[in-house]
Order: C-alpha cells, then sequence, then structure tokens
C-alpha cells in the first residue's frame, strides 16, 4: 500500500489541534493565571497537605499553560 | 520523589526507534574498459531541447528494439562524467504506459577520468528478443547555458549559448534520429548549418522551432559527435539557486505548520561591462522593459498561509507585498530583493511562513498513527525558470515521532524529482524550544533540480502516541512540582537554636 494511499484514506480524519489558534492564548493566559494562584497559595501554607491539593495542580496548570503560552506567542512546540 | 523518578525515565526513554525505507544513494562502479552490451537498437529517437527557460529541458522518445539472442531488461543512457552530475530530475517511462509509472534507475561511477557515465534503466519486465518498447527519456541540464557576451551594458539584451551534438549521445545503434529545438523567441543570431549529413536545408525553421535531421544514422557508431551551437536571445535572469534549505516543522501541540525557506541564490547571466546605474535602472523598470536582471519574485503560497515574513542578511526586507489567497486559491508573496540581481552577483534571503496543521496532516488507520503531505519544495513561479544546484528538505516531526517513512507522490507526468533511490534520507534529532529528547528530523537531500519540481509532493507517515504528545508538559510539571517539593522541605527543618 503506497502511502498515497494511506493519505487518501485517511481523509475523513484531518487532523484536530486540541486548542485552535484562536484559543490558545485565553485558554494558555488562564491555565498560568490559576497556576500563579495555586502557588500563592502554597506559599501561605507549606505544609504536606497543601502541596498536595495545591502544589500539584498548580504544578499541572503550569505545565499545559506553558505549552499554550508559548504556541500563542508564535513558537509552534 | 520516586513519582518523579519515574516520570523522568519516562521521558528521557528513546523513542527515535529505527525508521524503515530510509535511503542512500549509492553508484555501481564498472572496470575501466567497461562498453554497454550491444543487445539493443535504437529504430528510432526523436530528441525534443526545450531551451525556453534558464536551464536545458530535454524529453527524448525513442523506439528501442532488442537485437540479442536473450531477453535483455538494462538500457544504458551515458554522459559525458563532467555533465553527469548537472543532469536533474533524470526519468525513464514506457511512452505507451505512462500510467505505470517510471522505471527503476541505476546510476554508475564514471568509466575512467573523463569517460563516460551512464544512468541505468531497468525494464520492469525483460524485453523478449526481437520485440520493441518505446522509451520516454526526461531530464535536465543545469548550468549548461553560457552568457555570449559575457559581459553587456544595463539595458542590453541578453544572448546565450548552447553547444550540443547533433547525434544524440546513446550507448547504442541508432538507426534514424532527429533533434528539434525550441527557442524562447524568433531571435536566434547565430546557429550551426549542417552540410553533409542530410539533403536540404539543416536545421528546418518553423517559427522558434529548429529542427536538425532527420539523419540516416546505421553506420554512424554509437558514441559519435557532431557538434552543433545555437546563440540566441534570453532577457531574463539566469535564475541558480546554489543551495535552498527548507524546514517544515510539525506541531501538534500549536495545531500549526511552520515552513521556512532559505536561499543562496545566483545569477548566472551576463555580468554588467560597466558600473550599475541606479538611474538607468529606475527608468527601465519604470518601463518595464525586459531586463538579464532579477527584478522580482512572486512566490505563490498554499491558501491559509498567514504570517509571512522576508528576511535577509540585514534583516526584515520591507519591499514586499502579500496578497492572501481568497478561501481556495493561493496566496501570492511579491518579493522585491533589496537591489536588482545583476549577472554574476548574489542574493541570500529567507522567507517563511504558517498553516493550519489540518490542511495537511491527518490520522491513518491506527490511533496513534499520522500521515502528513507537504510539497517537497515551492520556490517561486516565473518564465524564466528556476535551477536547483542543491535541495535540502527538512521535515521536523513533533518530539518522540517514531517509525517515520516517507515518499514523493509519483503521477502520470514527471514529478521533476529523481528516483525515490537517488534520494538521500536520514533520521536525526533537533533539539529547540522546549524539546528533552529532541524533534525526530527526517532529512532530505537532493542535487540538481529544477523548478519543476514545484509541484512534487512528499508524504510522510509517523507513529506519535498521547504519551508522546504529553512530555512537554509533563515536564514542566516535574519541573514546578520539584521546586514546589524543595520548598517544602526546606521550609520544614527545623535550624532554630534550642535545647532538643
Amino acid at each position: 500500500m503506497s502511502l498515497n494511499e494511506v493519505w487518501e484514506a485517511a481523509s475523513a480524519s484531518p487532523f484536530q489541534p486540541v486548542v485552535s489558534k484562536d484559543g490558545q492564548f485565553s485558554v494558555g493566559f488562564s491555565l498560568l493565571l490559576l497556576a500563579l494562584i495555586f502557588t500563592g497559595l502554597f506559599g501561605l501554607n507549606r505544609s504536606f497537605l497543601s502541596l498536595a491539593s495545591l502544589g500539584v495542580p498548580a504544578s499541572l496548570l503550569f505545565g499545559f499553560g506553558a505549552v499554550f503560552m508559548i504556541c500563542a506567542v508564535g513558537v509552534y512546540v | 520523589m520516586r513519582f518523579i523518578t519515574a516520570t523522568v525515565l519516562g521521558l528521557v526513554t528513546s523513542s527515535l526507534a529505527a525508521a524503515t525505507n530510509l535511503t542512500t544513494p549509492s553508484r555501481l562502479a564498472l572496470p575501466a574498459d567497461f562498453k554497454p552490451p550491444q543487445v539493443f537498437k535504437n529504430t528510432n529517437l526523436v530528441r525534443n531541447t526545450n531551451l525556453e527557460k534558464g536551464y536545458v529541458r530535454e524529453t527524448i522518445n525513442v523506439v528501442v528494439e532488442n537485437v540479442d539472442k536473450q531477453p535483455q531488461s538494462d538500457y544504458y543512457i551515458p554522459f559525458p562524467d563532467e555533465v553527469f552530475e548537472r543532469v536533474g530530475g533524470f526519468e525513464v517511462r514506457d511512452k505507451k504506459a505512462a500510467d505505470k509509472g517510471r522505471f527503476v534507475v541505476d546510476t554508475t561511477e564514471a568509466v575512467s577520468v573523463g569517460g563516460q557515465q551512464y544512468f541505468i534503466a531497468h525494464f520492469p519486465e525483460p524485453l523478449a528478443p526481437k520485440s520493441q518498447i518505446t522509451l520516454g527519456i526526461s531530464y535536465a541540464v543545469l548550468n549548461s547555458l553560457s552568457p555570449r557576451p559575457a559581459f553587456i551594458q544595463q539595458n542590453d539584451k541578453q544572448y546565450l549559448t548552447y553547444t550540443f551534438s547533433a547525434y544524440t549521445p546513446s550507448a547504442y545503434q541508432t538507426i534514424t534520429q532527429k533533434t528539434k529545438v525550441k527557442f524562447p523567441s524568433t531571435n536566434v543570431p547565430e546557429y550551426t548549418t549542417t552540410s553533409d549529413l542530410k539533403s536540404g536545408a539543416d536545421p528546418e525553421r518553423k517559427g522558434a522551432t529548429y529542427t536538425y535531421g532527420p539523419y540516416d544514422t546505421a553506420k554512424v557508431s554509437p558514441g559519435t559527435e557532431y557538434p552543433i551551437t545555437v546563440r540566441y536571445e534570453f532577457t531574463n535572469p539566469v535564475v541558480t539557486v546554489n543551495l535552498l534549505e527548507r524546514d517544515l516543522e510539525v506541531s501538534h501541540w500549536g495545531g500549526n505548520l511552520a515552513t521556512e525557506d532559505r536561499y543562496w541564490l545566483r545569477n548566472n547571466g551576463s555580468e554588467l561591462s560597466s558600473q550599475f546605474s541606479r538611474v538607468d535602472w529606475t527608468f527601465s523598470s519604470y518601463q518595464r522593459a525586459p531586463t538579464s536582471a532579477v527584478r522580482e519574485i512572486t512566490y505563490p503560497l498554499k491558501p491559509g498561509s498567514v504570517d509571512p515574513y522576508f528576511i535577509d542578511d540585514i534583516g526584515n526586507v520591507s519591499t514586499s507585498r502579500y496578497r492572501p489567497g481568497n478561501g481556495k486559491s493561493n496566496g501570492l508573496l511579491e518579493l522585491k530583493p533589496r537591489y536588482p540581481i545583476f549577472g554574476g552577483w548574489n542574493y541570500s534571503f529567507k522567507v517563511g511562513w504558517n498553516n493550519d496543521l489540518s490542511a495537511f496532516l491527518r490520522q491513518a488507520a491506527g490511533q496513534d498513527s499520522w500521515v502528513l503531505k507537504v510539497p517537497f519544495i515551492q520556490g517561486p513561479k516565473s518564465d524564466e525558470g528556476v535551477q536547483y544546484e542543491r535541495v535540502v528538505v527538512r521535515v521536523i516531526l513533533p518530539e518522540g515521532a517514531h517509525n517515520v517513512r516517507f515518499q514523493t507522490v509519483e503521477g502520470i507526468a514527471s514529478n521533476g524529482l529523481p528516483g525515490a533511490n537517488q534520494i538521500h534520507a536520514r533520521l536525526s534529532s533537533l533539539k529547540t524550544y522546549m524539546d528533552t529528547l529532541g524533534r525526530t528530523t527526517l532529512t532530505l537531500e537532493v542535487d540538481s533540480i529544477t523548478d519543476e519540481a514545484r509541484d512534487a509532493q512528499l508524504i510522510v507517515t509517523y507513529d506519535h502516541s498521547f504519551m508522546d504528545a504529553l512530555r512537554k508538559p509533563l515536564t514542566f510539571f516535574g519541573g514546578l512540582l520539584s521546586v514546589f517539593v524543595a520548598v517544602w522541605f526546606i521550609g520544614n527543618i527545623d535550624v532554630s537554636i534550642k535545647k532538643r
């Protein structure tokens, strides 16, 4: 099967990005803002409980927020 | 901590698995006294030489007969070794079954210094004794036109010369043959007239087409030459790209295909005999008079192309205009170089733009399998044509892509590219923004092609799973979480001075 046939066979499933180009900035900005707020709250009370309840979500939000923000500013990673 | 170790280990495991179908062109070595076996006879040969562009485009249609007692399948096509490297987009097809695709073609080393070098076309099925096949051989020869005079005034007409043999070079005996030369205009001040090759006028002229022959060459041994020189007007630039580097960067997170083309350009036309005059240039530009200089480069882009840029060694070049296509029509990038590029002058620049990835990428049958279809080269579109001495295309796939395969799309006509076994392909890793392992990069190198390859399409398939995609956010997650853990741990160390 030639690769061109693979391409034709896949015509019904074009690539769909998780977040469209227009939405990247707002999504990235919101995630980073939430990450900042969570980081601040963790800073107020550095217990193990707040590490689990605030630090982990803040890290996750920062991870995805950073990816969408760098795409939003034109560096498509 | 164990979690972080596990995460980091998971991130670092290599996913650049061995890829399939990567090729490295190789040339067959021949013994010093090699002569192609005389198993074929060219019954009738017609060569069409097209000089309308800044390179030579030749199409040879030849009826080949097997004169051996055994079925034969290897047809040798000779070129002098100094020309061989400049032959581009070489292709052989069965003229009567063009839709069956091109034949597999191998190349050889030079037989001796200054000797012949061969393309070997392998017929898909051996040709039985006494049966015939009609071959369509097409190729372009780069850098074979020389400007005469070599130095002209700024507003003068430019003339090029081309020298070839009246007898088409062939490894086999040819019974009858003729050559049709197509010029860009009827202004052909000098051309060789032959006296003893045939009865009647030779060449026969009809408009801008000159026909040498037909000649009866049954008694002429293969390899005999009869030099013909033509000199014709070509008041257009002879645009030569020494090197084109093209990057296609695929981003799943951004849903973007970023393209950047970097050009090292030269005009191989007549050089200026006196100093460049800006006043004369402005006059002639205003009148849109024909010129041997590159005045403007028009660069068609795919529909939906956005954010174009045009940068040279100094910085952004503001004399450019982008006409975005509406809906399905192509966009047009109109570039005016910083200065007109006259004969012997160089200009290097880069252009780039973005596209939505959804038009170029599809999800193949498997869950994590993707298929990408992109133009092999795009490049300027102009009447005078562009010749590329070397093209390096890099397809930068997302980090973690593996099982990479590629193919160029073949149609019923030539796609301007050499055969798949003449494309040098390799896989490497490129580290740039937010990368831990580096992005899987497929690099394809081709020498000597022309702007005919503009319509050629490249298809790349690769596997890229959801976990591969999560590598970037999880790396940042791990990094920030380790900061939090460090803050919590250090904050809980009791450093007070007191009695325990």
